[in-house]
């Protein structure tokens, strides 16, 4: 790399540049995660013991989850929610990116991604106070929906984790679109007609041809919303109840509140460690290698 | 079966702009008819129509005598074979052939046998398990017309697609496709503007033009009778000559071409005095020695090709008229030189006079 930018920027502005990324990888990603990893690594003390003889390295901080059954199951809804919530927000992206992609005119597909865009142009956390405010029991869905005569009296849409996870495909789905929109985007149309001409109805056409090309494309867009999914705060926090916790609450719990940043660094790592083998095993599982997602 | 293609006064319209104006053809069973045209001119419109990716603004396609209107394309007795192949990456090349018997729910065993079958067919038994990126140019090819053969379809619609080849295998797939038309009896509906292609497969051919069919005929009528002048001057070369008719004494017609003087040819179509005309004259009919019943003028030699069995000469009349002649490398002499006057005469026979000429 060095070699190249050097051929084209000369000696010092390359080593400039490769010095500034280096500051940035070293000092702002991988110095603070390891600081988490020893803090997660040591028990959680007073300032005048820092240093003593209880000062050790253990596992302890890891092993409360598995001790603690509310947090667990917590950490384990947390996991499940978030493939449901990638599965939803494939069911609905999928259609329209091969919308966007293949059926409308460019001026249809340009408005369309602009409505599309319009929102996340406004930040996540007042996003979701919109869906609060539109679920919420006096809110317009139950005076539209007691209106129509649908429904005798309102209706609590945030007890469960209906409205923690609608608001988090919501909040997401730009993230699915596009993948799979790039991806059905170079798709040759004559593979369509060809699948077409020979007999193939639309649903074959899709499961043979178009999705297994568009493959590389889903599996981002699943891999970027299930990682969101499982590390979103706001949504959970603002669309969710009490009995619909999400894990990055008992996070921040730990951090915030409990005051145990070591507690809180083991919790934050195991997360991160389930969703990676997670998204490992389902790569390895529908053949998606890291390559694919590249391009 | 009846696999006969009518276009029953079809019309298609995009918005505003015709690209395909009231046309009427009927293609018969077990032909292998070809549309020639340049690009743009709406042939592959015309094979969207039969294929059913696009139905008729007016009019019908009636396959086997049965209106297609709204049949969409999965469920037509017709398959096409794509410009660019269309095979699908991501299948072995046993799975592209078998694609369209799975669709119809055939069992893995007869499929396997259907594809074996025609990979013999194509001649490439051994390459069932490859993958279709492992194909040469015309390994491809085949393969695209045994996918497409595999559905036993009625009509084969083929979209240019020996256009990507290089000439030689260009070639030795035309007598290809030919035979395995003439082995299989299907309709073979052939578009391109490479009128080579069309000439030397086609049972019969259609000349396109600005959505407009010119001509449909065989392939020797369609380059001896040519019936409008955008006919006369896209398929083969032609020497046109613009002018007006002067006398008609039965088929032989004159034309007064200007300064060229009077030059006669045999009419084609309604002709009447004084009317505008164009009178061709094929380069491989234009001779350097005088004939009886013919016409001659004196010309200068811009240039000249020698192309193996033949050569081809650039002259100009003295008004100004490129003349393009080809004539047998025995007729050489080395007194033929670029800046050479020499004499050219043709047969009245050979001539063609049509009305008209704002084509050429």
């Amino acid at each position: 790399m060095f070699k190249q930018l050097k051929a084209r920027f000369g000696g010092g502005l390359a080593i400039a540049i490769l010095s500034i990324i280096a500051v940035w990888l070293i000092a702002l990603v991988i110095l603070p995660q390891l600081l988490m990893v020893d803090y997660s690594l040591r028990p959680n003390l007073l300032p005048s013991e820092l240093g003593g003889e209880k000062d050790t390295y253990s596992l302890i901080n890891y092993e409360t989850l598995f001790a603690n059954k509310i947090h667990l199951t917590i950490f384990l809804k947390t996991i499940w929610s978030s493939v449901l919530v990638t599965l939803l927000t494939l069911c609905v992206s999928y259609p329209l990116a091969f919308y966007l992609a293949k059926v409308a005119t460019p001026g249809q597909a340009a408005l369309c991604i602009l409505l599309l865009i319009i929102p996340f142009w406004i930040n996540e956390i007042l996003r979701t106070f919109s869906w609060y405010i539109i679920l919420a029991y006096k809110g317009p869905l139950n005076s539209l929906l007691l209106a129509l005569g649908l429904i005798d009296r309102p209706m609590r849409f945030m007890t469960g984790d209906g409205a923690v996870m609608l608001g988090m495909v919501y909040a997401y789905i730009l993230f699915m679109i596009f993948p799979i929109y790039n991806a059905i985007e170079n798709l040759d149309m004559n593979q369509i007609k060809a699948a077409r001409s020979l007999g193939a109805g639309w649903i074959r056409t899709h499961y043979r041809i178009i999705i297994p090309h568009a493959k590389p494309g889903i599996a981002t867009g699943c891999i970027m919303t299930f990682m969101l999914a499982a590390g979103s705060y706001a949504v959970p926090a603002l669309l969710g109840s009490p009995g619909s916790r999400w894990f990055t609450q008992i996070i921040y719990n730990w951090f915030f509140e409990g005051g145990n940043w070591n507690q809180g660094a083991a919790y934050a790592f195991l997360l991160l460690l389930i969703c990676i083998g997670f998204i490992a095993l389902v790569m390895r599982i529908f053949k998606v290698g890291l390559g694919d997602i590249a391009r | 079966m009846d696999s006969s293609v009518h276009l029953d006064n079809v019309v298609m319209k995009f918005g505003d702009f015709t690209a395909i104006q009231q046309s009427d053809l009927k293609i018969e069973s077990g032909e292998f008819f070809s549309f020639l045209g340049p690009s743009g001119c709406g042939k592959t419109t015309i094979l969207n129509m039969i294929s059913g990716f696009l139905d008729p603004t007016e009019g019908a396609v009636k396959i086997g005598g049965e209106d297609m209107r709204g049949v969409p394309a999965n469920k037509r007795p017709t398959s096409m074979i794509f410009q660019n192949l269309a095979l699908f990456p991501l299948m072995t090349v046993a799975e592209n052939i078998e694609f369209g018997l799975e669709v119809r729910g055939v069992n893995k065993r007869d499929r396997k046998k259907a594809s074996d079958r025609l990979l013999e067919l194509v001649a490439l038994p051994d390459s069932a398990d490859k993958q279709v990126s492992a194909l040469s140019g015309g390994q491809k090819q085949r393969i695209a017309i045994a996918r497409a053969l595999a559905v036993e379809p009625r009509v084969l619609l083929l979209d240019e697609p020996l256009s990507a080849l290089d000439l030689k295998l260009r070639q030795h797939m035309r007598t290809e496709l030919k035979e395995i038309q003439r082995k299989t009896g299907i309709t073979f509906i052939y578009i391109t503007h490479d009128q080579g292609e069309a000439l030397t497969m086609s049972d019969r051919v259609a000349v396109m033009s600005a959505g407009q069919i010119q001509q449909v005929a065989d392939p020797i009528t369609l380059y001896r009778e040519p019936v409008t002048d955008f006919v006369a001057s896209f398929v083969g070369e032609n020497n046109a000559f613009k002018g007006s008719i002067q006398d008609i004494n039965g088929s032989e017609i004159v034309v007064d071409c200007g300064p060229l003087g009077k030059l006669v040819g045999k009419g084609v179509g309604a002709l009447t005095k004084g009317q505008e005309a164009t009178l061709f004259i094929r380069p491989e009919h234009i001779s350097l020695i005088p004939v009886v019943e013919g016409n001659s003028f004196d010309v200068t030699i811009k240039e000249i090709n020698f192309e193996g069995a033949y050569l081809t000469l650039n002259a100009e009349t003295t008004y100004g008229h490129s003349l393009a002649v080809q004539i047998g490398s025995d007729q050489y002499s080395s007194n033929m030189t670029p800046g050479a006057h020499i004499s050219l005469s043709y047969h009245n026979k050979d001539a063609v006079v049509i009305s008209g000429g704002e084509n050429v």
